[in-house]
């Protein structure tokens, strides 16, 4: 029951963005968040739409897959829609019903948040999760960050466990769904009855679900230095990061993209 | 030779979270000495120190006293732990615990690059050792995504890509299928041979033991057997009282030897050909006729589950999990599911009390009272859970209270917040699983693991399920635990619940099942009795199982006695070792 969702996977396609260099990645990421707060005029929007389009083009992620990822984000979506219809009652009024009442720029404003979502789930899914994997994005924080390093800051521990975290969400996914229906079978509920059994409900899943991700880590610790492990000092790389022609190409493609967005939103934005 | 690992006068003692040392020592003054290039087991019941004793080789524990020596280097200061780490490749049971990188290219190049291999020599490694376990296609997957035979494989590449000298195997075949495990064993066999890697192997199962150089018997802590495998088995009362067991092949020529009055001897064991003459030869010196075995046929009683046409998909009916099922359960009978890895086995139960509703089909439930609930009507769900228990693979997970009474009473309370006699309840479901009165009181995370498993079950049974439907309820105990659990199921069915059993083991299958039940690729392909279904070798792989290894090794003590003695007529065989000898010498004397 929650295995289709695919928030936060790895999706490999072979594409150029697949390729690219994580720390290129990251970094446009960065810019196309900046960019995703910033818009607000409809043109904007419309391009940050095209834009997104190109990435998830670019990338070949399949119809499906987007949609699979956008899926669980749109009840949030939809909530932050009606909560922004519902309380914003400025400008000109549109609808009333009641103590309901809808103004133009509630509603503009109310898509605008929306759509933020949609694309801030977007972005994170093309240019992040979806084409790198969880190990390059934590070796591209890593390289990022290594400056860090000269204040004490333990740039490569954080960096491993980020990674561990990112690649035990599936596990944790499997075992979650193998708990629920276990407790399910004992009678726990979790979508009727009252506020309280349902809460209690859920303890009965998160409890053991804790358990073992303690016995897990502890597994995991072992195993890691059977291994060999000793942090990061002298550790070597099997796929080492190498900035190519094509990154740069990559950057400098999609961070123009990035500026006539923002020329755009200047142009036509108040 | 050389010896490869040895320890001498070694003892360990786990520390409490103070930091206090535990009552009892884990190992208690233990020395072994594994020679270099050999493979060996170490087998003992749950809790005998085993998986410390192999802790304490690759030093991921210290010994409180006494002497490790691995490759010729003393294990005295952090350095020399790490080029014992280097050399000594630990592969542990659960594969999930012990993938570090999310795709499998990327976790196979964890440890070598912790040693600092550098490029292309890291690549060359990691390419190579994929190549060698089987996984070379598959190295931009996720590792998530792998099944768990192929997630052992992984963390044997792991291994074999840090060139390791030593290979030590935590229990790492517990959680396997019978056909990953065979796999699995043979590649490491395999590794023995070209590679001379000395394999050191902690194991359940007799067969896998069977398999090695040698065997140390592990109890209390303390070596108390080591020799070959026919030297170990050849004392069956020594093997008895250490909770283990013999492998079923050798425990039918004990049955045969004891039916002729002979002593087994250490020879008549060593392989394969030697145990088949041997009981060949058993059988010929007979002269007494042994009692004419029975199998114990149940009568079928009245149809209490009915599951018609059912399907399942996962994606949209482009591939069935499972495709026009129909089977009937009868009351009081134990029903035994079996079928690889990924046949729809767990999709099929979990249909069973509606956790999963059919797509199509139906799945029908005739009560005691008379009633007939159906789980795709929602107001029958709940009576259906009631009178369908279900035990998933590894029930202990599943356990969240803070006494273990307060969880096994869980289930009763979710029916009603009022109930008479819980106390009393809690404990005679206890009593069912087998747990002490005692242990009531305590946390279910302080339990030893077959203690957990107990508490989970009697969660289950508390609920006085008409049918209880049970999922691998042995995977991963000790020979002791394995049979203890079998007892309570077969006590179960004598009070009156049907059982329905999804087994790994066909020996299990065929010896506690009245009836079988072959799921393949998501299709019933066979349901009857064992010795239907495991007739003969080709009608079982049709079927994708493996033979029950007594069967297989009947079989050819028969088809030997027959090429010696082609008049006498032979019986279908027994899955039980005792009645299979008396069905053998039988047919030898000529009784009819």
């Amino acid at each position: 029951m929650l295995n289709n969702i695919s928030l936060g996977r790895y999706v490999d396609t072979g594409s150029v963005l697949h390729k690219t260099d994580p720390r290129v990645k990251v970094i446009l990421y960065l810019v196309y968040l900046i960019a995703v707060f910033v818009v607000n005029s409809p043109v904007a929007l419309l391009a940050l739409f095209i834009l997104t389009g190109i990435q998830l083009i670019t990338a070949k992620i399949p119809l499906d897959v987007t949609w699979s990822t956008l899926k669980p984000v749109l009840p949030l979506a939809l909530f932050i829609f009606i909560l922004n219809a519902l309380t914003i009652k400025q400008g000109d009024v549109l609808f009333t019903w009641r103590f309901i009442t809808i103004t133009d720029v509630g509603t503009t404003r109310a898509v605008l948040m929306a759509l933020r979502l949609v694309f801030l789930i977007l972005s994170t899914s093309v240019l992040l999760t979806l084409t790198t994997t969880p190990l390059k994005i934590a070796d591209a924080l890593e390289s990022l960050l290594s400056p860090l390093k000269v204040f004490n800051v333990p740039v490569h521990e954080a960096a491993m466990m980020m990674s561990i975290a990112l690649r035990f969400i599936p596990t944790l996914i499997e075992e979650t769904d193998k708990i629920m229906k276990a407790q399910e079978s004992r009678g726990a509920n979790y979508d009727t009855g009252s506020f309280l059994s349902r809460l209690r409900g859920y303890i009965t899943v998160l409890i053991p679900l804790f358990v073992s991700s303690f016995k897990r880590a502890e597994d995991l610790a072992v195993a890691m230095d059977a291994r060999c492990y000793r942090g990061g000092s002298n550790r070597t790389k099997l796929n080492p990061l190498k900035i190519t022609g094509r990154d740069i190409a990559v950057f400098i493609l999609f961070l123009t993209g990035a500026a006539i967005l923002i020329g755009i939103q200047v142009f036509f934005g108040n | 030779m050389a010896n490869a690992i040895s320890v001498k006068s070694v003892s360990f003692t786990y520390r409490t979270e103070d930091g206090e040392s535990r009552s009892t020592k884990a190992l208690d003054g233990i020395s072994i000495e594994v020679e270099s290039g050999s493979y060996c087991a170490i087998l003992g019941p749950n809790g005998s120190g085993k998986s410390t004793l192999a802790k304490i080789i690759d030093i991921l524990e210290l010994p409180d006293e006494g002497q490790v020596c691995v490759l010729g280097v003393n294990a005295t200061n952090e350095e020399e732990f790490y080029r014992i780490r280097e050399n000594c490749a630990y592969v542990f049971q659960n594969p999930d615990n012990q993938i570090v990188g999310t795709i499998v290219e990327e976790d196979v190049a964890f440890g070598p690059e912790n040693l600092g291999i550098k490029l292309p020599e890291l690549r060359e490694r990691v390419d190579e050792a994929l190549k060698y376990v089987g996984l070379y296609d598959l190295r931009k997957r996720e590792a998530a995504a792998l099944s768990g035979g192929q997630k052992q494989k992984l963390a044997i590449a792991g291994a074999l890509a840090m060139q390791p000298k030593v290979l030590i195997l935590d229990e790492s075949t517990a959680m396997l299928d019978p056909v990953s495990r065979d796999e699995f064993l043979d590649l490491v066999e395999k590794m023995n041979r070209e590679k001379g890697i000395t394999v050191l192997t902690i194991t359940h199962d007799m067969n896998e033991a069977a398999r090695c150089e040698k065997i140390f018997v592990v109890e209390h802590g303390q070596v108390t057997m080591s020799g070959t495998p026919a030297q170990i088995f050849s004392h069956p009362d020594v093997i008895k009282k250490a909770g283990l067991e013999l492998p079923p092949d050798i425990s039918l020529v004990y049955e045969i030897a004891k039916l002729s009055e002979s002593q087994v001897a250490e020879d008549d064991i060593k392989d394969r050909e030697s145990r088949i003459k041997a009981a060949v030869r058993f059988a010929e010196s007979a002269k007494d006729i042994p009692e004419a075995p029975v199998h114990d046929l149940r009568e079928k009683k009245r149809k209490i589950m009915e599951i018609s046409d059912l399907s399942f998909s996962y994606d949209n009916k482009k591939t069935y999990a499972l495709e026009h099922i129909n089977l009937d359960v009868y009351e009081g009978e134990i029903l035994a599911v079996v079928g690889k890895s990924g046949c729809g086995k767990t999709t099929f139960i979990s249909h069973l009390n509606g956790i999963v509703k059919p797509q199509s089909g139906s799945v029908k439930l005739f009560s005691r009272d008379g009633n007939i609930y159906t789980t795709s009507k929602k107001k029958d769900i709940a009576e259906i859970r009631k009178n369908v228990g279900l035990v998933f693979q590894y029930p202990e997970y599943q356990l969240f209270e803070e006494t273990v009474e307060k969880d096994i009473a869980y289930g009763l309370l979710c029916q009603s917040k009022e109930q008479e006699n819980l106390k009393a309840r809690v404990k005679e479901a206890a009593t069912m699983s087998g747990l002490d009165v005692e242990t009531l009181e305590k946390s279910p995370f302080e339990l030893s693991g077959g203690q957990k498993r107990r508490a989970a079950l009697a969660g289950v049974l508390i609920m006085k399920p008409q049918v209880l439907v049970l999922d691998e309820p042995a995977a991963g105990l000790d020979p002791k635990g394995r049979a203890d659990m079998f007892e309570i199921i077969c006590a179960l069915r004598d009070s009156g619940t049907t059982i329905i059993l999804v087994s790994h083991n066909m020996d299990e299958a065929a010896r506690y099942a009245d009836r079988i039940f072959c799921i393949k690729e998501g299709k019933a392909v066979a349901e009857g009795a064992a010795e239907e279904l495991f007739e003969s070798n080709e009608r079982a792989r049709g079927y994708g199982l493996s033979m029950p290894i007594l069967y297989d090794f009947a079989d050819m003590v028969k088809k030997e006695l027959l090429r010696k003695h082609p008049e006498i007529s032979l019986m279908p065989p027994f899955p039980d070792p005792a009645k299979e000898a008396s069905s053998i010498v039988r047919s030898v004397l000529h009784a009819e």
